[in-house]
């Protein structure tokens, strides 16, 4: 292997820290002392133009291979998902656009590109210590980012809590990890699931699994980790919550994926309701149910969106749990599915937030009011995400949520053990609905005491509209990305069979 | 032949019991040597404080310190740090070059120029300013 050859696997991530560069210097040189309009413009170009350059070198220029067998590894289906994640960061980046509560723009879109890089790292490492490092990556530029409103007290505490729930995860994670490696000898995931058999099972492994769940449990905000999730989300700049509940999470969901069903696949266990047996499968589904629960549940009373979304956000991680507990092929395409237009919905669904703060100073549901006439494009385009959230047909969330279900039921088969948790999913979805309503109703029902319609930038309605139409087409033709991820996983195969 | 390898084993912290011993006796001897052939004189109490540089240790816990004190300790831990990785670098250099050098040349290169980015960006922002 020479430089030339790991540049060009890395062809990515490279492009992403040029830009990152790119964006501090320009903002540091010719930029300097500008109005902060035209540095926010000109970062989120370069930032798009990044994005956009990496996308386009994978899709034209498209490259497999390991590196030193597994601490970097890319394949179809890591880049596919590096593809939607880098999408996600430039819609981010543009709806950054619409805020402007620093006055330190090249550091706050360089964040997002850091965190960014961050992800793909994440995606694309199967070894333990890069996977640490690719984790602590992300989470450190996603701590700065949630308390870059420096004026503002709720920012502040935001990241102070993400930083400390988020360090104490990390502890958990790497004890987790040490375990792991004291068991196994081994780092790389494939390695560890080989020598995991060998040997009996040990009481130290389920020690192991709990805190290596901790530690992801908390980045993909499963209760009962979850405590951070609704403050990080009311208190953080918007576009830096948007990135928490659209990038951070996929990231997090492929890394949990593979951790378990690659690094873990012989410890699975069994969640079956009268045939419980130890492993990874029934702490997870333990996960999911306490987070359909309490995310639905709490979501009932809230009367700020974003932190209504963010309870939204702890129950969509209670159904994204589903993918991975079926510990099937299908489950993961299903997983990435429902992530992936979770990530569109959600990163829509902020971006009207974003606006609706913008104008009236409050993310109240009552700062909702008379929304459908006040700005009809920003009203249909909530309509549309909190519907495809809830999952309704023909949105792409409904599609998400049936691929889940019919995922984990084949998975299950014969005797239809964990038939409960599909029940409680359902259920609680259709509890969902109400909280989702709520907002609509006030969007579309409710009148405003003044109804001056709302200024909005045309970079964002046109990132908002494309959003919308992401969730539409894909739950017209869910195939449309389906069949690119399973094509993806079955070029992955060697290291993926499962 | 436990106890054998176990010397064996030892033998090898010889030079580092050496070490210590001449650096107690180095330092000891110092000592005495300044007590001994010294000129008593006179002993006021601020001798016995922080010298040239340091904080003084008794007082109120909510003196006022610049916060650039902070700014720069970071810069510094950072750049500390980042020379760290030249060291396993360095001990590998000339067996890699002759089997890989793109790789261990372009590495830190690389990582060299994103250093000077980050120098150069600090420079800019005026985190070194004192003054300012």
């Amino acid at each position: 292997m020479n430089y030339g050859e790991l540049l060009k696997l890395l062809a990515p991530e490279s492009i992403l820290a040029l830009t990152l560069l790119l964006v501090l210097g320009a903002d540091a040189t010719f930029l300097s002392g500008r109005a902060p309009g035209l540095r926010r413009a000109v970062a989120a170009s370069l930032t798009v133009a990044g994005c956009m350059g990496a996308i386009y070198w994978i899709f034209f220029f498209p490259i497999h291979g390991h590196l030193f067998s597994g601490v970097l590894v890319v394949d179809p289906l890591t880049q596919v998902t590096k593809q939607v994640l880098l999408l996600l960061t430039a819609a981010t980046a543009l709806l950054t656009l619409e805020t402007a509560f620093t006055p330190h723009v090249g550091e706050y879109f360089g964040l997002q590109l850091l965190a960014t890089l961050g992800f793909l790292f994440m995606v694309s490492s199967e070894d333990i210590l890069t996977i640490f490092v690719a984790l602590e990556l992300a989470s450190l530029s996603l701590y700065m980012l949630a308390s870059f409103a420096k004026g503002n007290l709720a920012s502040a505490e935001a990241g102070l809590k993400y930083f400390l729930y988020g360090g104490l995860a990390s502890a958990f994670l790497l004890f987790g990890f040490s375990l792991l490696y004291g068991l196994t000898g081994e780092t790389l995931l494939a390695k560890i699931a080989a020598k995991i058999t060998t040997t009996p099972r040990d009481p130290l492994l389920v020690v192991a699994i709990s805190m290596v769940l901790t530690g992801l449990g908390f980045k993909i905000a499963a209760v009962p980790f979850q405590l951070w999730a609704p403050d990080v989300y009311e208190g953080a700049p918007t576009p830096s919550a948007a990135l928490i509940a659209s990038g951070s999470k996929l990231a997090s969901f492929f890394l949990l994926e593979k951790m378990m069903t690659i690094g873990l696949s012989s410890a699975v266990g069994s969640g079956a309701f009268h045939a419980l047996a130890a492993g990874w499968v029934p702490m997870l589904a333990m996960l999911a149910g306490l987070s359909l629960i309490v995310g639905n549940l709490t979501a009932l009373a809230q009367t700020s969106v974003k932190r209504l979304l963010a309870y939204s956000a702890i129950a969509h991680a209670g159904y994204a749990l589903l993918g991975v507990i079926a510990n099937s092929s299908q489950g993961f395409v299903a997983l990435l599915f429902y992530v992936m237009t979770y990530g569109f919905t959600v990163l829509g669904a902020f971006g009207v937030v974003a606006v609706v703060e913008r104008q009236t100073g409050s993310d109240r549901l009552e700062a909702f009011a008379g929304l459908s006439r006040r700005s009809p494009v920003l009203a249909g385009v909530l309509f549309v995400c909190l519907l495809s959230l809830a999952g309704i047909p023909p949105l792409a969330g409904f599609f998400g949520k049936f691929y889940l279900f019919a995922a984990i039921l084949r998975a299950g088969a014969p005797s239809l053990g964990i038939l409960w948790l599909v029940i409680l999913a359902i259920a609680l979805s259709a509890v969902s609905l109400f909280y989702y309503l709520q907002v609509l109703k006030q969007a579309f029902v409710r009148e405003a005491p003044l109804e001056l319609p709302f200024s909005v930038k045309p970079s964002t309605q046109l990132v908002l509209i494309l959003l919308a139409l992401c969730v539409i087409l894909f739950g017209c033709a869910p195939d449309l990305l389906v069949s690119k991820l399973l094509l993806a996983l079955k070029a992955a195969a060697p290291g993926l069979v499962f | 032949m436990v106890v054998a390898m176990g010397l064996e084993q030892m033998d090898q912290y010889a030079p580092v019991l050496m070490m210590a011993l001449v650096a107690i006796a180095a330092s000891g001897g110092m000592l005495a040597a300044s007590v001994i052939a010294g000129k008593r004189g006179h002993r006021p109490a601020i001798k016995d404080t922080a010298y040239e540089c340091g904080m003084i240790p008794i007082g109120s816990n909510s003196a006022r310190f610049a916060v650039k004190f902070y700014l720069v300790a970071m810069l510094f831990i950072l750049f500390d740090i980042e020379t760290v990785f030249l060291y396993p670098w360095a001990v590998v250099y000339k067996d890699m070059l002759t089997t890989n050098a793109s790789l261990i040349l372009g590495g830190m290169i690389s990582f060299m120029a994103i250093l000077a980015v980050g120098f150069a960006y600090i420079l800019k922002k005026g985190a070194l300013n004192w003054r300012e």
